[in-house]
């Protein structure tokens, strides 16, 4: 049983679309940072937002009059996958909707108990607490969409996205009446976030970071990714899977290499889309490549857009779509010199095939192989 | 990822659960037929200036883990996680599962609260990655593997309260269509501060006694804990000679628009994923003897939970074990499943603790204060939560 990717949606800090990311992605452009509201101590973070006039469609709907920042560039991501896939509002609601979240509404989460330990458990907000829930992003698109059948959350960490679309076309092969799922990965970011990044020391205080050179650390990015999966589509899945776990930093090359030796099944893909944030992920990511695809270019977005943790594995997806239609991968931004196969400039591919790579930074990695169809 | 042609049954052929009403599976089962009421002033935090003073709570000392110096650092959702698969790989005899599907609506909440305490009150940074660390909702589930030396693909489903039906149901779901073999599956969630405190802004808490479907009810207590159910086809059982204990015939999904956190009054919601969990068993809802209700104890929770079921299972007896130890959020539909398991497998209806009188537009029958002995061959639990999600499973005597 086959299922295809059949539209893209998505909302980064480059770009208010998919297909612009991706130009912008070519073009070399790097994001904007800009440091976090600050939170305590005298530690500070900067991060790359999405410029509110990218998700201000969503913003307009009534059901989302109150929501999160997590919400609104959810539904803008998905409502553009939908579109892009040409699926009306109709026949939108015959679907299902499937999310990936890592750390979810956080702001919202912050400011919520922020409120019951500085101004008493009595005052706190009951308009902000519904929106910290996981699955309040998903439950705002499926009401949207007027679905009324199955509505997921699923979390983890940065490689959760790519566990949502096995989960989703686990739905598809369990059900052949389903017509499709639409698959959103989405975060916001915090200056608390950030901080506990820092406590794991995985978070750059500067405004850039590199990738397969010294380990430095990420930078936080707002982004929404989706794309609706369903039995027809330019895109086609080859192999997805639920993801393995890592029980320590020193066990992720291993078992990446198996995930990965299992995604492309003796298969050389033409590219990778990988995850390198700057951080341990880095290592175990540029020991595969170099000892099982030696000679495949390897492309990471997150140095020019920042790691948008449960949205990235997605984003990654979607930017494959583009990769593979137009058999090029973009300019990787820092790029340091432990990996010679990573993209420098704008590097053309032969080939049918993309690896998407995800080592999550809470112990769990993930692989999928994806193809033109 | 081709389902195979020929449907599997799913056996359940282990359990294990910790939550308020005992440490393990034998106390569990005493306290459900017995109708303790478990719920208790909550200790873990301030609530001096909350209306609602109670949760059911599960002691520290119950979770049993060694305390090994690794064992320190582990926290109440990993050792509840812990223990309750101990009892489910106890209950299952040896069994390598392929796949986890765990449900929880708050994840390690708690530990986000340390942290930002510790920023607050301008604390050394000494815990902060662990707390960070166990922030995370899939920790519990990989501290688990590494316990159980597994190293297998998890899938943490967060649908609010209703989650832990969702999880089980989805795993029931892989193994019937003959993608996996063997799924460990279930939920958790621990008490958390945050949320104690938001359901209590919501004044969906009540100061008083939880008293789900009678007619003086005025809101729901929080709970805590964990379950964990073993899921095997009958040919996987069967080839390590495995007992099974009942087995899952059925699954339901809907989503209510309505409003994030307000059922549709008109009980579409709760309907939905009965008709369908119904639809999935190739059941008519007469042959229902039980239902495991949500039972949230909110006025408009039970009243469309309640026009749900009058609608379609006229004269059921129903309770809410929530009644004895308040509601559990992404734990609760795990917990219940395991509650419905234990009402087949010793033929018992639990009792819905607190009850006084019956709203007189109700057609089904509410299970007050004790338990009866009665035949039960099938059971629906219910489990609804914010964001519209609501799920029902139907469970079997094998």
């Amino acid at each position: 049983m086959s299922f295809f990717v059949q539209g893209v949606g998505a909302v980064t800090p480059l770009a208010a679309t998919a297909e612009q990311t991706w130009d912008e992605l070519l073009r070399g452009t790097e994001a904007m940072r800009q440091p976090l509201p600050k939170g305590f101590g005298d530690r500070s973070y900067y991060y790359s937002a999405v410029p509110p006039k990218f998700t201000a469609t969503a913003g307009r709907q009534p059901r989302l009059r109150r929501s999160g920042e997590i919400s609104l560039l959810g539904v803008t991501a998905g409502l553009a996958a939908l579109a892009d896939a040409g699926i009306s509002s109709d026949e939108a609601s015959q679907g299902a909707v499937v999310f990936a979240i890592a750390c979810g509404g956080v702001v919202y989460t912050r400011r919520f108990y922020h409120e019951v330990i500085t101004e008493g458990a009595n005052v706190a907000s009951p308009l902000l607490f519904p929106e910290t829930v996981y699955n309040a992003p998903a439950s705002h698109l499926a009401a949207l969409l007027k679905i009324n059948g199955r509505d997921y959350t699923l979390v983890g960490d940065s490689s959760v996205g790519l566990s949502a679309l096995h989960f989703a076309s686990q739905l598809l092969a369990l059900d052949p009446a389903l017509p499709f799922c639409v698959v959103v990965g989405v975060e916001e970011a915090d200056w608390v976030l950030a901080d506990g990044f820092a406590a794991w020391r995985m978070a750059s205080n500067r405004t850039w970071f590199p990738v397969f050179g010294a380990k430095q650390g990420t930078i936080l990015a707002e982004s929404a990714a989706s794309v609706v999966l369903s039995r027809s589509g330019s895109l086609r899945l080859l192999s997805t899977s639920a993801g393995l776990p890592f029980f320590s930093q020193r066990e992720a090359p291993d078992v990446l290499a198996k995930v990965v030796a299992e995604a492309c099944d003796k298969q050389k893909p033409a590219g990778i889309l990988c995850s390198a944030n700057g951080t341990f992920a880095d290592r175990a990511e540029e020991t595969v490549f170099r000892s099982a695809l030696g000679t495949v270019p390897v492309y990471a977005h997150k140095p020019a857009i920042g790691d948008s943790l449960g949205a990235s594995a997605l984003l990654q997806l979607v930017l494959a779509k583009f990769a593979l239609t137009q058999q090029k991968l973009p300019p990787t931004l820092h790029t340091g010199d432990r990996l010679q196969t990573v993209t420098r400039e704008v590097t053309e591919i032969r080939g049918n095939e993309i690896l998407i790579t995800s080592v999550g930074f809470n112990q769990q990695v993930n692989a999928a192989l994806v193809a033109s169809a | 990822m081709s389902p195979n042609s020929k449907v599997q049954r799913v056996l359940i052929t282990g359990f294990g659960i910790v939550s308020p009403l005992g440490g393990d599976n034998a106390e569990n089962l005493n306290s459900l037929r017995n109708g303790v009421d478990c719920v208790s002033p909550v200790t873990a935090f301030d609530v001096s200036k909350t209306r609602c003073r109670t949760a059911g709570q599960v002691p520290n000392e119950w979770l049993k883990e060694p305390m090994t110096r690794k064992n320190q650092r582990l926290d109440r959702s990993s050792l509840m996680m812990l223990q309750a698969t101990r009892e489910a790989i106890r209950t299952a005899g040896h069994v390598v599962p392929q796949l986890m599907v765990i449900s929880t609506s708050s994840g390690g909440m708690f530990n986000g609260e340390r942290f930002y305490r510790s920023l607050i009150e301008s604390r050394p940074r000494a815990g902060a990655a662990r707390a960070v660390a166990n922030y995370m909702a899939q920790k519990p589930v990989l501290d688990v593997q590494e316990k159980f030396g597994w190293r297998i693909p998890s899938q943490i489903i967060s649908n609010a309260c209703a989650s832990g039906t969702n999880a089980v149901g989805h795993a029931f779901q892989l193994v019937r269509a003959g993608l996996y073999e063997s799924v460990i599956c279930g939920g958790y969630d621990p008490l958390s501060e945050l949320v104690f405190t938001g359901f209590d802004s919501l004044q969906a808490a009540t100061p008083e006694k939880i008293r789900p479907f009678d007619r003086d009810r005025d809101g729901l207590v929080l709970g805590e804990g964990a379950a964990v159910l073993v899921l095997e086809s009958e040919h996987a059982a069967a080839v390590r000679q495995a007992s099974a204990l009942a087995e899952i015939v059925g699954y339901g999904i809907s989503t209510d628009n309505y409003h994030l956190t307000q059922p549709d009054p008109s009980g579409i919601g709760p309907k939905l994923a009965m008709e369908r969990a119904l639809a999935d068993a190739g059941l008519d809802p007469t042959s229902i003897d039980y239902v495991n209700a949500h039972g949230t104890a909110t006025v408009f929770n039970d009243a469309t939970e309640g026009i749900a079921i009058s609608e379609l299972m006229p004269g059921v007896p129903i309770s809410s074990t929530k009644s004895m130890m308040g509601h559990a959020l992404g734990g609760a539909g795990a917990i219940e499943a395991v509650f419905s398991l234990l009402a087949i497998m010793h033929q018992f209806l639990p009792p819905n603790i607190n009850f006084r009188q019956p709203e007189p537009n109700w057609s089904f029958r509410v299970v007050g204060n004790r338990e009866e002995s009665a035949k039960v061959r099938r059971v629906a639990s219910n489990s609804f939560g914010f964001g519209g999600a609501n799920a029902t499973l139907i469970l079997q005597a094998a």
